[in-house]
């Protein structure tokens, strides 16, 4: 092996390109958290669901097969909980259900009701009145779902702390295993996947209502860990063949190191997105969007192993 | 090779001793896959407590446990989480609310005497309360049998006119709050009844917990439901002196629920010489028979230390319960499925050893998650599937290895081994980093999070072995037989350098 190869692809010729493509990823996914922080509607840089805000949500499918019961409009039934009466206790007033969206799922075959917080009795008279209203319902194919405003804001902090725990645990790791610009730019890699996965889902939730949940949390952290182990590949075929290459400049090191470990940075990735297109096309709804945003991490965790990291070194070894 | 064979038997013994525990002890299915409740308690300091102290939390435990199984709710767990916090699983289809009800009330029973010279006063505002009472019965909404397009109040019979309402709230000094209905304000109304009467009580020494137990019977007139009273003996020579005390005199004995009088009796005269003995007693509050049996078994379990608050109710349907089951076992197969058939396609003769060493993987998973055991949930699966990805990484790391190797022009066995020890070191990193990210979630995480991170941690500290192991002893064992022993079943022989050795 004391021949320099020759690299088939690269990277160094495509860097501007890279650069370009990630900047511009990166631009876009902070104006999306900023638009998407100031427009009235949601006020925070992701549109917060239903476990960080608090509240009730209640699923019901209906017994009857669509043709049967007739169809039934969001609006109909939004009208129905409005002037439905909740109970209440001696010296409380119930919510009111005038802020409750309404969704129709499987054409019409299910609902999804997303209301303020209820106490347990009146989201059985809840149920009871969509009973009424597009029944007869399926009772075991009813799912509640309540989270107390003090649970809510828990649970957000619990996020929030375990993201920032787990950035400044991996990043330890790193500087302790790796020299330091390599260990920098693995996180510039990892903040870089992780601000395009949650721009991607600001302007998901500016545009289509997404919201995001603990699950979206507990994604940005797997991709955080995912994006450092492919980052780390190339770093560690650069670090293994500095001596055998001396005879050639970083840059051309980071190109023949990056074109040796392409394949399996691609087939890594892909290896793992295999198994979560099983999830996203299959797994049902509730891990949907887990899914969806594990697969964006992870197709970006690559990108940034191969075009961005690499690329940076020569630039930041220079100073 | 004696070292392969050895290697080999190891993972032979390890997947019998996976396949029979996973016969012995079948997996534990999360709420979310069986259906049924979850409730989170909060308890909430009061009074001196400023914070719940471990043996507070355990004592609020031991009264809500004697509570559920009072209920008579079917394998239901109650766990403390955290410091201040209690999970109530009800598996299968039961209704949450009922439980809700009687788990969040703090049920301190209290037997009161009125204070002297206050008779005109309490009649006065009992009255009053029997009106707004019966008013309000009426407007209350009969959920079930109401029509969906009249929610109208039905005409009151016993009606309290808009004067006299007006002057009643004046005559307690009420204020009323713009913009309230005339319901409100009778609920008002009635709050404030409520809580003048209870003042005209003075507290005694006879609480719940003089009592040995409680019961149910329906009242004389068959139309509601009495809650009965036993006390103990201290509890019942109280209850005599108490009765002794006020029997004759028109002064009444109240019975105040949480600070709520919800029982108002007087004691005949005929009481005068002992009061009423035999240490029992009976509450007619014209309860239905739900309100009578929840209250039942809440004055039994006994009053709760500190107030709890239910911060978190959900609830899945069994057969959505079975859907996610369905859904996710569909997903996973699927997901296996791609990855076996990507890694046959490009990798050949190893691909197909590392599909064997991924379906060893999956066993040896699921026999840790009944060993430990592991209570699979719907993020738990998917930490699983998202580690079924991460296992195959480390052996394209290796093949991807082995092929440079090969195409380096160095022998197949050789290959093979500098492959291995080569990958191992970003293959450490990657695990290690993805293990730094599940301590971190379990350690800060809820439930759902804390499942996600379970499974997927178990599934790195599987793969490495499974990666490191499992696929080096298999490719070993096979690379034994000469007639596989070939580079083509490794690599597009166009590939290789033309003089291979």
């Amino acid at each position: 092996m004391t021949e320099s190869p020759t690299p088939r692809f690269r990277i160094s010729q495509h860097k501007r390109l890279a650069w370009w493509g990630s900047g511009l990823a990166c631009l876009l996914s902070v104006v999306g958290l900023l638009v998407s922080w100031l427009s009235p509607g949601i006020g925070a840089p992701l549109k917060p669901g239903l476990d960080f805000t608090g509240g009730t949500q209640i699923q019901l499918e209906r017994q009857c097969v669509l043709s049967a019961c007739g169809s039934i409009t969001v609006d109909q039934i939004q009208a129905g909980l409005v002037t439905l009466p909740l109970p209440a206790k001696a010296k409380e007033q119930a919510p009111s259900l005038t802020s409750a969206k309404v969704q129709l799922l499987d054409g019409g075959q299910t609902l999804l009701l997303r209301l303020p917080v209820l106490e347990a009795d009146q989201s059985q008279a809840v149920i009871a009145g969509i009973d009424r209203l597009a029944g007869p319902l399926k009772t075991t194919g009813t799912s509640v779902n309540t989270i107390g405003p003090t649970l809510g804001s828990q649970l957000l902090q619990g996020s929030l702390v375990s993201l920032l725990v787990s950035f400044a645990a991996i990043a330890l790791y790193i500087t302790f295993r790796y020299d330091r610009v390599f260990a920098f730019l693995a996180i510039v890699a990892l903040a870089h996947d992780v601000i395009i996965t949650c721009g991607l889902f600001a302007w998901l939730g500016i545009f289509f209502g997404i919201e995001v949940d603990s699950l979206f949390a507990v994604s940005l952290i797997t991709v955080a860990g995912y994006s450092v182990t492919d980052t780390v590949v190339v770093f560690d075929r650069i670090r293994e063949q500095k001596k055998a290459l001396a005879q050639l400049s970083l840059i051309e090191q980071v190109d023949v190191a990056v074109d040796a470990t392409l394949t399996r940075s691609l087939y890594t990735s892909l290896t793992t997105l295999l198994p979560l297109l099983g999830l996203i096309f299959f797994g049902g709804a509730s891990l949907f969007w887990f899914a969806v945003a594990l697969a964006v991490g992870i197709g970006v965790g690559s990108w940034s192993s191969i075009g961005v990291a690499p690329t940076l070194l020569p630039v930041l070894s220079r100073r | 090779m004696a070292r392969q064979q050895g290697w080999f038997a190891l993972i032979l013994a390890l997947a019998i001793a996976a396949g029979a525990l996973l016969a012995s002890f079948p997996l534990q299915l999360g709420l979310d896959l069986r259906g049924g409740s979850q409730l989170t308690l909060q308890v909430l300091p009061s009074g001196r407590v400023k914070t719940v102290e471990k043996e507070q939390l355990e004592a609020v435990k031991d009264v809500l446990e004697r509570r559920i199984n009072g209920l008579g709710v079917a394998e239901s767990t109650l766990q403390t989480v955290g410091n201040d916090q209690l999970v109530l699983q009800l598996p299968g289809e039961q209704d949450p609310s009922r439980a809700a009800k009687v788990l969040g009330t703090t049920a301190l029973l209290e037997f009161r005497v009125q204070k002297a010279g206050t008779e005109a006063e309490m009649q006065g505002l009992l009255k009053l309360k029997r009106q707004v009472d019966a008013v309000l019965a009426l407007r209350k909404p009969k959920a079930p049998a109401a029509d969906n397009s009249t929610d109208q109040p039905v005409e009151a019979k016993p009606s309290l006119s808009a004067e006299d309402l007006a002057k009643a709230l004046t005559s307690l000094g009420l204020g009323v709050p713009p913009g309230a209905s005339e319901t409100d304000q009778l609920e008002l109304l009635l709050k404030e009844v409520n809580r003048r009467v209870v003042a005209l009580f003075e507290p005694s020494s006879l609480t719940g917990k003089d009592l040995v137990s409680a019961g149910r019977q329906q009242d004389q007139s068959a139309n509601g439901w009495d809650v009965t009273l036993a006390f103990n003996r201290e509890g019942g020579e109280k209850f005599a002196t108490l009765t002794q005390s006020i029997a004759g005199t028109g002064r009444l004995l109240g019975i105040v629920l949480d600070g709520r009088s919800i029982s108002e009796a007087s004691v005949g005269p005929e009481f005068k010489a002992a009061g009423i003995a035999g240490g029992s007693a009976s509450i007619s509050g014209r309860f239905t028979a739900d309100e009578a049996r929840d209250l039942e078994v809440q004055l039994r379990g006994g009053s709760l230390p500190l107030p709890v608050k239910v911060i978190e109710v959900r609830s899945i349907g069994p057969s959505l319960g079975a859907e996610n089951v369905r859904t996710s076992l569909v997903a996973a197969l699927s997901g296996l499925a791609l990855v076996a058939v990507f890694m046959v396609v490009v990798y050949r003769l190893p691909g197909v050893v590392s599909v064997l060493a991924l379906a060893l993987y999956s066993l040896f998973n699921l026999g840790v998650y009944s060993l430990i055991p592991v209570t699979l949930s719907l993020p738990g699966i998917a930490g699983f599937i998202l580690s079924i990805g991460m296992a195959v990484d480390a052996n394209v790391l290796i093949f991807e290895r082995i092929k440079e190797e090969l195409r380096a022009g160095n022998s197949l066995i050789r290959s093979i081994d500098t492959g291995f020890s080569l990958a191992f070191s970003s293959i450490l990193d990657g695990h290690v980093t993805g293990l730094i990210s599940c301590i971190a979630l379990f350690t800060l995480g809820t439930g759902l999070v804390k499942g996600f991170a379970v499974t997927l941690a178990i599934g790195l500290v599987l793969s490495l072995f499974t990666a490191l192991t499992c696929t080096r002893a298999l490719l070993r064992l096979l690379m034994s037989y000469p007639s596989l022993r070939r580079s083509s079943y490794f690599l597009p022989l166009a590939q290789l350098p033309p003089a291979s050795t």
